[in-house]
């Protein structure tokens, strides 16, 4: 299990990460999203132990990265950005330095050397230079290097970048096949990549988190109307015309005109998220419109990624510093205030005692002059 | 570290490196024993090794130099520093796998010194102690270059530096020894002179090829390596809070 507190990494005065918190259970596969430069590679090297944090902590199965690197080490299988290799070494010479840096014992080490390869798909080209390896290969390669020993978590950072659709397809099929026994944490750009390997996503933009949530929940939340493509045979242009039968149609668009067989491409738009087409449909067929096809538009991970992080407004570190300085204030008013509260309060108590005092005093007196 | 070590010998073996180290090395070392033999005429195995001072300078930064620069360029450091060995492990690792090669170098000279038993008669335990005093030269000189190594990731630039660090320890306290006394009052002179001995590692060196050991030079030679070690180990430790 992987849990990240409060974390932030600044450069200088470049906030890099600012203040995420996020979890990944066991035995998840969790994609983290985000355009280049968001952050991403930067918290994974925080995870594994490659650059510290600022501020905040991060627990990697119960233990703090930075006061038990070696223990979370263990846990964690790491494929950097840019698959680094080293390039006098073979690929079995490579996977089994990975394994000894990784303290598998002397015993197991072959076989899980050897379990590596075959799981990756390298025994062909086992014994070859990984200098002289197509990409493809040496991210595999780079991909054994993570998985070798059975680590419990593996952090994989743009796995699929630059290779060709059929490796692309490959790699993810290797990915799936870790589900069963390991935690995965994946950041990638692409984002169909994602949906179809991962459970749940962590959008990240600008260092900041954005949203976690489950693939098809974001997916679903993201449109609050649903848009309709319909192709219809409509000789009398009658179509349009929908709109007033229909209250729900918020917007009926022409997209494409067939010269051919005269058909007509349109996009409807409703206002609600219920189901019109059977209104359509209905509807059609009384203004004699034949439907050829009609389909709703599903809303994909990267509509929801696009509306998560293009409404963000951009900050300059002027305005971010001119935010914390804001904040900063805040609590020394708020400090401020509640010290005038105590000292109002001490001054109140002293009056009500000298007042309790005087009618004591005067009590006394009028006692005495009783007397 | 000793998987650290296997993998070192190994780059440096199936890399030219290790080759052209061993091979400069032997190169540069034939010709200044070609020319004090025939131009000199002198028969001394320690003599030739005043030479192997600067062969050392030119070329351990040569060997020095890839030891963490070539990682943090090609970004495999990422692999070892998040691996669950210790960075210490992985400095020692390097520093020895390093010391190997120049211990099988200088091993190799003694081919030298049986050239020389064949037509005369060199001294074996100044060539011992001569040996020996190469060997803990070599000590600190690795260990600054791998310190250097680990500031850069630009080879050249630490080839570059290491050199001029070297000549400056060899130089510096030569030249100021000579010039501290025309400035500084009697009184304070000589523990300054003494001190700064201390740091000239050639000098000491030459202590070893006239055949005297002092137990002095051999502990500063070893403080010196411990402590470019421990800065070797500092500077990584610290590129992971400011990188």
């Amino acid at each position: 299990m992987i849990e990240v507190k409060n974390v932030t990494k600044k450069y200088g005065d470049f906030y890099a990460v600012r203040n995420i918190n996020f979890e990944v259970k066991d035995g998840e596969i969790v994609g983290f999203l985000g355009r280049n430069g968001a952050g991403k590679t930067t918290t994974m090297n925080m995870i594994t132990g490659f650059i510290e944090a600022t501020e905040g902590e991060i627990i990697v199965d119960g233990y703090n990265v930075d006061i038990k690197p070696k223990k979370v080490k263990k846990e964690i299988g790491y494929m950097p950005e840019g698959t680094p290799l080293y390039p006098e070494l073979t690929v079995k010479e490579f996977v089994t330095y990975m394994a000894e840096l990784k303290l598998v014992p002397r015993k197991e080490r072959k076989k899980a050397v050897e379990e590596a390869i075959k799981s990756t798909g390298l025994e062909v080209v086992q014994n070859n230079l990984t200098r002289n390896l197509s990409r493809g290969y040496k991210q595999r390669v780079s991909m054994a290097g993570a998985i070798v020993g059975n680590p419990k978590i593996l952090i994989l950072d743009e796995p699929t970048v630059g290779l060709d659709p059929t490796q692309v397809v490959e790699i993810r099929e290797l990915i799936k096949s870790f589900r069963k026994d390991h935690t995965v944490l994946i950041s990638s750009h692409i984002l169909s990549e994602i949906s179809q390997i991962c459970e749940k996503v962590i959008i990240i933009d600008k260092g900041e988190i954005v949203a976690v949530d489950t693939t098809k929940h974001l997916e679903k939340n993201t449109s609050d109307n649903t848009v309709l493509n319909v192709i219809v045979d409509d000789i009398g242009n009658k179509f349009e015309s929908l709109k007033e039968e229909i209250a729900e149609i918020q917007e009926i668009k022409l997209i494409k005109e067939n010269a051919e067989d005269k058909t007509k491409e349109y996009e409807v738009k409703t206002s609600s998220s219920e189901d019109i087409r059977k209104q359509i449909f209905s509807c059609c067929a009384k203004n004699e419109i034949t439907i050829l096809e009609m389909k709703k538009q599903e809303a994909s991970l990267e509509d929801a990624f696009i509306k998560l992080v293009e409404d963000r407004p951009e900050y300059t570190q002027k305005e971010i510093k001119k935010m914390q300085y804001e904040k900063e204030l805040e609590e020394l008013r708020e400090e401020e205030k509640i010290k005038k509260q105590e000292r109002d309060d001490k001054k109140q108590a002293k009056k009500e005692e000298k007042a309790r005092k005087k009618a004591e005093k005067e009590a006394k007196k009028d006692k005495g002059g009783e007397e | 570290m000793l998987a650290v070590i296997k993998k070192e010998l190994k780059s440096y073996l199936l890399t030219p490196i290790g080759y052209i180290f061993i091979g400069a090395f032997l190169g540069i070392f034939s010709l200044f024993f070609y020319i004090t033999i025939f131009n000199s005429g002198i028969f001394n195995f320690e003599y030739l090794f005043l030479n192997g001072t600067t062969i050392a300078t030119f070329i351990i930064p040569v060997l020095t130099m890839r030891m963490f620069s070539e990682e943090r360029k090609s970004v495999t450091d990422q692999l070892l520093l998040t691996s669950p060995r210790s960075i210490v492990s992985i400095v020692l690792g390097k520093f020895i796998s390093g010391m190997i090669i120049l211990t099988i170098t200088e091993l190799l000279t003694l081919i030298y010194f049986f050239i020389l038993k064949y037509f005369g008669k060199p001294s074996l335990e100044i060539a011992i102690s001569t040996l020996v005093g190469f060997f803990l030269l070599c000590l600190v000189y690795t260990s600054l270059g791998m310190f250097v190594s680990s500031m850069t990731e630009n080879q050249i630039i630490a080839v570059f530096v290491t050199v001029v660090i070297f000549l400056m320890f060899w130089f510096l306290p030569q030249a100021l020894q000579s010039l501290l006394p025309q400035i500084l009052p009697e009184s304070i002179l000589s523990p300054v002179l003494a001190f700064l001995d201390v740091f000239s590692f050639v000098y000491m060196f030459e202590n070893f090829v006239v055949g005297t050991v002092y137990v002095k030079d051999i502990i500063a030679f070893i403080s010196f390596a411990v402590l470019f070690i421990l800065l070797t180990i500092i500077s990584l430790q610290r590129r992971k809070s400011v990188k």
